[in-house]
């Protein structure tokens, strides 16, 4: 596939469509960039409409006036936010929206709330509309403060420039309510091949916030760190940005389709067999299906459901196999096992809950998120929650205290192994025979069912399977 | 199963009774009030299945359990759900093991033996025809020659004995220990059901906890229930109770019922309640009925069902065969530091359920959970069921909680006594030397806890027991309970075959009255 033929591109807090001046011209047209002001900021300083669905609504009213067959989405910062919301309403459909084809996302703000510290948030409006001189020293601080290295002396005036041409209105809107929108269930996981982009330098949304915030929401990705670079990538290092989307454009993520644990052929023949009765026949056919990479979880949120996947994949290290998504569905169903645990809230809640305080834990502990770390750090906090270690203090996060989170993983644990064992491939991997022992037969009560002749030990039937591990030669 | 042509009743019509649940305690005495010429009418919660369902895989099977939620606490907690609780008509013998122990009759009195756990108000010669009965009608397979009694012969010859049930018994021999051929009420053989199905002999398929597909498993809907049919008994599936009308006098006059999501009422002269150790005491607690002893909720119990699980060189493939096929009862009574005593079976268990196990129980996960899963085919188990005593602090109650349709959802709290530990303790060491004998390795244990026994627990005295001898209230004179909530302490035989048999003295009891 090759370029679209527009890229939209939303500017960051305090930027313009000024800010990507630099990107256009390293792109020479291909594709061709049409850089947006957003309501309060550049040239449009004077509108309003501050919410992340206003600026959605501004920026889809330029799209639809353009009419481009096929179009990028580009978002830096709090632009990344506004581009998923309108990659949302395209995916669903909305006419005048359906062209797009790509999602870059540049430092971006998630579609939960932003994570960044209140005393940062409470200075940033404390200035805004300071005296001009305040305004002005202020505005150089929140630029150099967001470049890993010094823009050159002209750059840096004109964004200090943008900072200062932006309606405070606007910047204290962002602060105070767009940037703590919480958009995360709406927007769910698009399809939209995306390119998600960090700097190394980036306090608050660096790589470590796009993996565990950005990267849920987006079924294809591919995440990329630019070293040495912080928060303003597009104005930092735009000739780097361009190469990276050039190769996005050449490669795009997710194209393949995706995979599903193997079930062997010796298996897969016992359940075609008439051995099998139709409904488990059916049954296991629609487990051995691949999952939805684009599935969207209704009992927890997409972040959550990267950390269930994370945790299960320490639970149950099977590749390919989404048990996340398959507990998440059932979760969702309502339909319990016909018990819990009495000290934990009812499951959905239970695993929210639990979800978030290892996430806690893992901040607390290493100081980032439980998606990012290696497995034996995975492993270490699981751990702790078998033995009824894991403690984390409210004021970090922690929602269930220690022995909560003990019966939250025996559930867990319960369930993935639960799930596992349901899938063909699994009781292909263990030798499991028992899925032979009946076939289809007419009548309440099935007559001449094959099931076991003999039953002692050592006395296998020549059809039966044999582990994995034992090899398949008799 | 099949209802096709019959009998329906007006609900306008007192009917002589309508029975709540058609699990073990329910259909023999729907069975055989019908038969006795009277009109009832069953009323259960559950969907009715048929034998055509039954797909021979565990996930599928989650349709047979009880799923409504309920809660679970104490030191103890005890799985609900695919642990102990079915549902549909069959309740949960759709899904039980079928595994079908008498009681022993030492443990009907076990507080004149010890000093401990209670008497029960009557003995086992009072049982011991009914049990006969039960087991001729359902088609008991087992030993021929049963070394705890030598007075019982079962109907049928057992079922063979799968690779679990052989290491037991030459771990059992040489260690001087009694065993046998489980008594299991599967039909070893073809097998006519007294107007009711022909059901095939046991083809060893090992998923007799997922519903029998081939009518060998002695589930109420190929016995009792086509009996209770053909002689006029109406069964309403997916009809929930949650209500019981009364006269001035306090006395019964009918019964409440959700149904396609509307209300209805069937009138009648008696109730049974049938629902099961937890929906009962829920049901009365619910309409604050039955209850001027305050025992309602109390004394809840759960067998002590601890397993110890072991892999052997051997391809045991333990999910062929039934799955219990040997017994040994020589702990009924080990002359230990604790009162009462447990049996021990042979266990073989499907994937879904081993896999539970580990996860739960042993607590496996990553790499050594899938390196353990691959052995499925070498595992063999070993488990007792033992006595649990009554106990103050083990209560069902009603949480604040409600559920789906208003109701409190059910709070239990169980947590093991002294007792309890010490018998645990015992057989544990029994069993990992029996398995260590046979040569396993990778040797662990699962506690676990089996069976919802207790609430309503029957006795003499109006002050401290539920209902009487009989099975019939105190307080309301047309309102009997019938199921596994009576039991005034669980004995160390697995719950069932009692429980059908006390259904059918209950149902003698009330014909006697001139019914
Ligand atoms: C996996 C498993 C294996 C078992 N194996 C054995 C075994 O080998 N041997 C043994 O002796 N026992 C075994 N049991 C236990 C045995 O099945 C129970 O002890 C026995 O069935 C209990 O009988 P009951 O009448 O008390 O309740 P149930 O058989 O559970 O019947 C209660 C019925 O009432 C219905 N009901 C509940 N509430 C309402 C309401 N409000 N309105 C209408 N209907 C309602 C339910 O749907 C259910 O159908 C096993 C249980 C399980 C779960
Ligand atoms: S093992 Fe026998 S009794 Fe059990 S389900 Fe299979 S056929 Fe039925």
């Amino acid at each position: 596939m090759s370029e679209p033929d527009v890229l939209f591109c939303l500017h960051f807090l305090g930027g313009s469509a000024r800010s990507w001046e630099r990107l256009a011209r390293a792109l020479d047209g291909v594709p061709f960039c049409v850089p947006v002001d957003l309501p309060g900021f550049g040239d449009a300083a004077g509108t309003t409409g501050y919410s992340v669905a206003a600026m959605a609504d501004h920026v889809a009213a330029r799209i639809r006036t353009r009419a481009p067959a096929r179009f990028g989405l580009v978002g830096h910062s709090m632009g990344a936010k506004v581009a998923l919301a309108l990659a949302r309403r395209s995916e669903d459909g909305e006419p005048g929206l359906t062209g797009l084809t790509d999602l870059i996302l540049i430092s971006g703000s998630p579609p939960s709330p932003e994570p960044i510290p209140d005393e940062r948030r409470a200075k940033m409006l404390a200035w805004i509309d300071a005296d001009p001189e305040t305004r002005r020293r202020e505005a150089r601080a929140f630029v150099t403060a967001n470049v890993g290295q010094p823009l050159d002396a002209a750059d840096e005036d004109r964004a200090v420039d943008d900072v200062l041409r932006a309606a405070p209105a606007a910047w204290t809107a962002w602060l105070k309510s767009g940037g703590r929108e919480d958009w995360g269930r709406w927007i769910g996981v698009l399809r939209t091949p995306a390119l998600i982009l960090a700097g190394s330098a980036d306090a608050d949304l660096g790589e470590d916030a796009q993996a565990a915030l950005m990267a849920p929401h987006l079924a294809h990705h591919r995440r990329v760190t630019v070293a040495g670079v912080g928060h303003l990538l597009p104005l930092e290092r735009p000739a780097i940005l361009a190469e990276r989307l050039r190769a996005h454009f050449g490669d795009r993520p997710g194209q393949a389709d995706p995979d599903a644990p193997a079930v062997p052929p010796a298996y897969a023949a016992l359940i075609d067999s008439e051995r099998v009765n139709s409904r488990l026949r059916e049954a296991l056919g629609a487990r051995a299906a691949p999952d939805d990479p684009a599935y969207r979880p209704t009992a927890l949120d997409p972040v959550e459901l990267a950390i269930l996947r994370a945790a299960m994949g320490r639970v149950v290290p099977v590749p390919n196999l989404d048990l996340a998504a398959r507990l998440d569905r059932r979760l969702a169903s309502g339909e319990g096992d016909g018990w819990r645990f009495s000290a934990l809230p009812p499951d959905a809640d239970a695993y929210r809950a639990a979800l978030r305080t290892l996430d806690a834990a893992a901040r607390a502990a290493h100081g980032r998120p439980f998606v990012i770390l290696g497995g034996n750090d995975q492993d270490t906090l699981l751990t702790l929650c078998e033995r009824a270690e894991l403690t984390v203090p409210d004021m970090l996060g922690g929602r269930l205290d220690a022995d909560r989170m003990r019966f939250w993983f025996e559930d867990l644990r319960a369930d993935a192994v639960r799930l596992w064992l349901g899938h063909p491939a699994a009781l292909a991997r263990i030798g499991f025979s028992g899925i032979g022992a009946g076939g289809d037969r007419d009548g309440e009560i099935a007559d001449g069912l094959p099931g076991f002749r003999a039953v002692g030990l050592d006395s296998p039937e020549a059809w039966e399977p044999r582990a994995a591990y034992e090899g398949t030669a008799r | 199963m099949n209802l096709e042509g019959m009998r329906a009743y007006r609900e306008d019509e007192s009917v002589d009774a309508v029975v709540v649940g058609t699990g073990a305690g329910g259909a023999p005495l729907i069975a055989r009030l019908a038969a006795a010429g009277l009109k009832v009418v069953a009323l259960e919660a559950g969907p009715n299945f048929t034998p055509e369902r039954f797909a021979f895989d565990e996930t599928l099977a989650d349709e047979i359990y009880w799923t409504m939620e309920r809660l679970s606490g104490g030191s103890t907690p005890e799985a609900f759900g695919a642990n102990n609780s079915g549902t549909g008509v069959g309740g949960s013998t759709l899904h039980w093991g079928a595994f079908v122990p008498r009681a022993d009759a030492r443990d009907l009195r076990l507080h004149t033996e010890s000093g401990m756990g209670v008497d029960w108000p009557l003995a086992y010669e009072d049982l011991r025809p009914f049990y006969e009965r039960v087991e001729r009608f359902l088609g008991v397979s087992g030993a021929q020659a049963y070394p705890w009694d030598a007075a019982r012969r079962y109907p049928l010859p057992p079922v063979p004995r799968n690779g679990p049930a052989q290491i037991m018994a030459q771990a059992c021999e040489a260690r001087g220990i009694r065993w046998a051929d489980a008594p299991a009420a599967v039909v070893s053989q073809d097998f006519q059901s007294e107007d009711g199905p022909r059901r095939n002999a046991c083809i060893n398929c090992g998923f007799c906890h997922q519903g029998c597909r081939n009518g060998a498993k002695a589930s109420m809907d190929v016995t009792y229930l086509p009996f209770a049919v053909s002689r006029g008994a109406e069964i309403r599936a997916e009809a929930f109770v949650h209500g019981l009308e009364r006269g001035a006098d306090g006395r019964i006059t009918g019964v409440v019922y959700r149904q396609d999501g509307q209300d209805r009422r069937q009138r009648c002269g008696t109730v049974f309640l049938c629902a099961g150790a937890v929906e009962t005491p829920r049901l009365l607690l619910h309409l604050g009925l039955a209850n001027s002893s305050g025992q309602v909720g109390r004394n809840y119990m759960g067998h002590v069902a601890t397993q110890v699980w072991g892999t052997f060189p051997n391809a045991v493939r333990m999910n062929r065969g039934y799955p219990s096929s040997l017994i040994t009862e020589d702990f009924i009574r080990p002359g230990a530091d604790f009162a009462g005593g447990y049996l021990i079976q042979s266990l073989g268990v499907v994937p879904l359920t081993f896999g539970n196990a580990a996860a739960r129980g042993r607590g496996l996960w990553g790499k050594p959970l899938l390196d353990y899963l691959d052995r499925y085919n070498h595992i063999a188990g070993i488990g007792i069921n033992g006595e649990t005593l009554p106990c103050d602090a083990n209560v069902l109650t009603l949480s604040d909680e409600l559920d789906a349709r208003g109701m409190r959802k059910a709070h239990v709290s169980f947590g093991y006594s002294t007792n309890e530990n010490r018998l645990n303790a015992h057989a544990t060491a029994v069993m990992r030397g029996l398995w260590e004998e046979a040569g396993a390795e990778d040797i662990w244990v699962l506690e676990r806890v089996a069976h919802t026994i207790g609430t309503c627990r029957m006795g003499r005295d109006g002050s401290s027991a539920v209902v009487d001898p009989q099975g019939r209230s105190f307080d309301i004179d047309n309102l009997w309970i019938c199921d596994g909530s009576t039991f005034p302490s669980s004995l160390a035989a697995n719950p069932a075959l009692t429980i059908m048999a006390l259904s059918l003295r209950s149902a003698e009891a009330f014909l006697a009255e001139g019914h």
